[in-house]
């Protein structure tokens, strides 16, 4: 795997956008055959190789790592077939990518970014051999540092308490507190949130750290789709960092209703299901934007 | 009706209605240790991923290597 530039992107945007990196995939996904059916609807889902000039090397769509390798193989055979000056690109690739448009780029770097965890809680009689049994899931939320900022007291003492900013809570409720364990689903509007509510409490003042419990509770409501659940949590605020060292908030509910592609179309009564948010680290991979990014309103 | 009667059973797993177990410190670690993915289910992180294509264009440039894209509905790496 070493001779290979891993990467990993969103299909929906390569296939369709009108920018430098979509127009370079669209260019050459297609040489080894469509991998997803025909039509203009037909998802790009799958893996790929090319050089960094745009000569297709091979492609494929398949959970068989025995049929990637495969693939990979072959690509590399064609790869060290092609003339250097062939296979790089002549432009150089980072003033193209200054020009790239990517939710990437709001990064918020001195805010916060939360790792949200998703999985459902145990419940008996479903088959231990069914993937859908052990699915789980993740995406990011993002704050930045005004919004962090405004998730404090106004005056650090044992025992304040206060209430989270109710547009945060509500942001974070409804775009990322969704039933995507086995899939891709939508978050919900704002008018579909009939509860949502963390409450905080100073339990202890120490060396600059201040210890905060958090409560809450959300409810969520679209049709036949829904949350309801309760929250706890810890986080723990350095005064000198002006970050979080610590914040780790537990959702435990049920959900019911199931959405196009989140495969609960025989799953649709109300079960347990579980979130952990929690810091993310600074790992290449947790820089990716929230999946409903688009519905933060940041300019 | 005996045959309707036994796929209803074996509906009833999936359809019948769960209680969570309930939230609170004392149920906290475990429900944690529940939710939060393995060692082995993150495993897939020890590849030196970039996270966008360009990215990988990026670096394959610069390297003289040729770039393997892995692309899904939704971001392989957020929420898919």
């Amino acid at each position: 795997m070493g001779e290979f530039i891993p990467c990993a992107d969103e299909v929906w945007r390569l296939h369709n956008l009108k920018e430098a990196d979509c127009l370079h995939f669209q260019k050459w996904c297609d040489e080894g055959g469509t991998l997803n059916g025909e039509g203009e609807r037909a998802t790009r889902q799958g893996t790929y190789c090319c050089t960094p000039s745009g000569v297709f090397l091979g492609s494929a769509n398949h959970r068989d790592p025995k049929r990637i390798a495969e693939m990979l193989r072959g690509a590399l055979k064609k790869w060290k077939e092609i003339k250097k000056e062939d296979r790089l690109l002549k432009d150089d690739p980072v003033k193209t990518w200054e020009q790239i448009n990517r939710n990437e780029k709001q990064y918020p770097t001195d805010g916060m970014v939360l790792r949200v965890n998703s999985r459902d809680m145990p419940r008996t009689g479903l088959d231990q051999n069914d993937w859908r049994t052990h699915a789980w899931n993740f995406d990011y939320a993002w704050f930045r540092k005004d919004e962090v900022a405004r998730m404090l007291p106004k005056v650090f003492e044992k025992k304040a308490k206060w209430q989270l900013p109710a547009d945060l809570v509500q942001r974070t409720c409804r775009l990322h507190l969704v039933d995507n364990v086995r899939g891709q689903t939508p978050g919900f509007a704002p008018e579909n949130v009939s509860e949502a509510e963390i409450n905080c409490e100073v339990t202890r003042l120490k060396k600059g750290v201040v210890t905060i419990q958090m409560t809450g509770k959300v409810k969520l409501e679209q049709g036949q789709r829904g949350l309801e659940a309760k929250m706890l949590g810890e986080a723990q605020y350095n005064t000198k960092t002006e970050k979080f060292d610590k914040f780790e908030l537990v959702v435990v509910g049920q959900r019911w209703g199931a959405t196009q592609f989140n495969r609960r179309e025989d799953d649709r009564e109300r079960s347990p299901i579980g979130y952990v948010l929690s810091l993310a680290s600074d790992h290449a991979t947790e820089k990716v934007a929230p999946t409903e990014f688009g519905s933060y309103g940041w300019r | 009706m005996r045959k309707f009667a036994i796929a209803l059973l074996l509906l009833l797993p999936l359809s019948a209605t769960h209680s969570a177990e309930e939230l609170t410190e004392a149920s906290y670690d475990r429900i944690v240790k529940h939710i939060m993915p393995s060692a082995e289910e993150e495993a897939w992180r020890k590849l030196a991923w970039r996270t966008t294509f360009w990215q990988g264009v990026m670096d394959a440039n610069k390297e003289d290597k040729p770039v393997m894209l892995y692309t899904m509905n939704g971001h392989p790496f957020g929420c898919t």
